[in-house]
């Protein structure tokens, strides 16, 4: 279905009318496609589509969980997680506590990844793991820390590159069970995330584009991997100014592996690896 | 015809074809050139590198937001979409792969196609799906520029002779004549 420029400018006005979120800067390319899709998705023109909006409270939460784009991996981009493992939680060896927080974090793969590495460098018990996301249903999925099996098959490789092997010695193999963190449930196809890690982060509703820092604690590290990408140049920067004032001095921002801080914020950070340390 | 930029998709058989037309650039190439290719799986690094060799202007996988320059070559990275916002910004996108594909050659297309309309050139290459003909048609559907590879010369015809069926092209060349083409810009 294409969506006129006038359609397109309605449901955003609509959206932000009808409920708190705003979606004016997000990046218009692709919102425009997902909003297209959630059209084809539920049969639905732009006229019913907003008009439904305007009365239906849950309607709304579920066009916006639609809306959002939710992909994410176990350990995703493996040479990221090794200096996540061998670059910045070293330093942070010593502090009495650590306070990270997965904003944006989808259905929690990610969570998942920086618990079970907390874990094999024993620093489960003194950090504090924050998870947020705008939509309230794959947040709910990361809560239950089940994913499928098959379909996920990747995420095994990408735990061994990260757990099992060390990227500088070739000769180095820990060869650490899945079952210490994870059971593969191959009747019903699922990988299940074992209860201690489960019960350990704290999950909860934040919306990046509007609110402040709703967790009222500072950071040693902030995950917010393939978030800003969906939003545009001007909204980015005020997620980077958000990010700066709640990090720890020489805390450190982690992106995607094709996100960087363009203009003035650029300046307030340096990036080393691939972490954006608070200037 | 004012260009305002030149995107090039294609798959198998298109990596040989890719360097040859970035090696017989001149370094100061009027406008930004917009890769879209895909790649195995498992080649997830490298190419970038492969293609700058012989690149006669540089050749860079983007940041998200990142502004186009001209003489430069702009190549979708590996797993994300690329799509051109308006104000010439690169934007990327986790999305789901679009027939089987991520980065979609359709997607970024349709994207350059709405962004510069009838200042676009678009060029399908060698490839072993349909990916890319959508998005070719939508350069034309906008008053853009179409160019399919001649697909006598394709090591796999399946994109090029797509892309044929969908659209009138505006030229079926041979590599040699798009380089050709684009030396005259």
């Amino acid at each position: 279905m294409t969506i006129t420029d006038q359609d397109f400018q309605l449901f955003i006005y609509a959206l932000k009318n009808s409920s708190k979120y705003d979606f004016s800067q997000y990046s218009e390319k692709s919102l425009r496609r997902r909003l297209a899709k959630v059209l084809a998705d539920n049969k639905l023109t732009p006229p019913l589509l907003i008009s439904r909006m305007k009365n239906d409270n849950k309607f709304v939460e579920k066009i916006v969980n639609e809306i959002t784009v939710n992909t994410t991996e176990l350990f995703r981009d493996p040479q990221v997680w090794q200096a996540i493992r061998y670059a910045i939680l070293p330093k942070l060896k010593n502090n009495s506590v650590i306070n990270i927080w997965h904003a944006g974090c989808s259905t929690g793969q990610e969570v998942y990844s920086m618990l079970i590495l907390l874990s094999e460098l024993g620093l489960l018990e003194k950090t504090k793991v924050y998870a947020t996301d705008l939509n309230a249903e794959v947040l709910n999925n990361a809560r239950q820390g089940q994913y499928k099996y098959r379909f996920n098959i990747g995420y095994l490789d990408n735990f061994d590159k990260v757990i099992k092997e060390n990227p500088y010695n070739f000769e180095e193999y820990n060869d650490v069970p899945y079952e210490n963190y994870f059971y593969i449930d191959k009747t019903s196809d699922l990988i299940k995330m074992s209860s201690n890690l489960k019960d350990k982060p704290i999950f909860k509703k934040h919306d990046l584009v509007t609110e402040d820092n709703t967790l009222y604690v500072k950071f040693d590290i902030i995950l917010c991997r393939n978030v800003i990408i969906y939003f545009n140049y001007d909204l980015q920067n005020r997620v980077f100014d958000l990010f700066h004032k709640n990090l720890y001095d020489n805390g450190c921002l982690v992106l995607g592996l094709h996100e960087t801080i363009l203009g003035s914020y650029s300046v307030k950070f340096q990036k080393k690896g691939h972490a954006y340390y608070k200037n | 015809m004012d260009y305002k930029a030149v995107i090039i998709g294609g798959s198998a058989g298109s990596f040989q074809v890719v360097t040859r037309i970035l090696n017989s650039m001149p370094k100061n190439f009027p406008i930004p050139v917009l890769l879209c290719l895909h790649r195995l799986k498992h080649v997830r690094s490298g190419f970038v590198e492969a293609l700058s060799l012989k690149s006669s202007i540089p050749v860079e996988e983007p940041y998200d937001k990142d502004q186009l320059k001209p003489s430069h070559a702009y190549l979708a990275p590996a797993n994300y979409h690329m799509y051109i916002e308006l104000a010439n910004r690169i934007a990327l996108s986790t999305e789901d792969p679009v027939n089987h594909s991520r980065p979609s050659i359709d997607l970024s297309f349709i994207t350059a196609a709405n962004a510069y309309r009838q200042k676009l050139i678009g060029i399908i290459l060698s490839g072993a799906n349909k990916d890319g003909a959508y998005g070719l048609k939508k350069v034309h559907d906008n008053g853009g520029t179409t160019i399919v590879q001649d697909p006598n010369e394709c090591e796999v015809r399946t994109m090029t002779q797509s892309a044929l069926q969908l659209t009138k092209v505006d030229h079926v060349y041979s590599t040699d004549q798009i380089i050709k083409y684009l030396l005259k810009l």
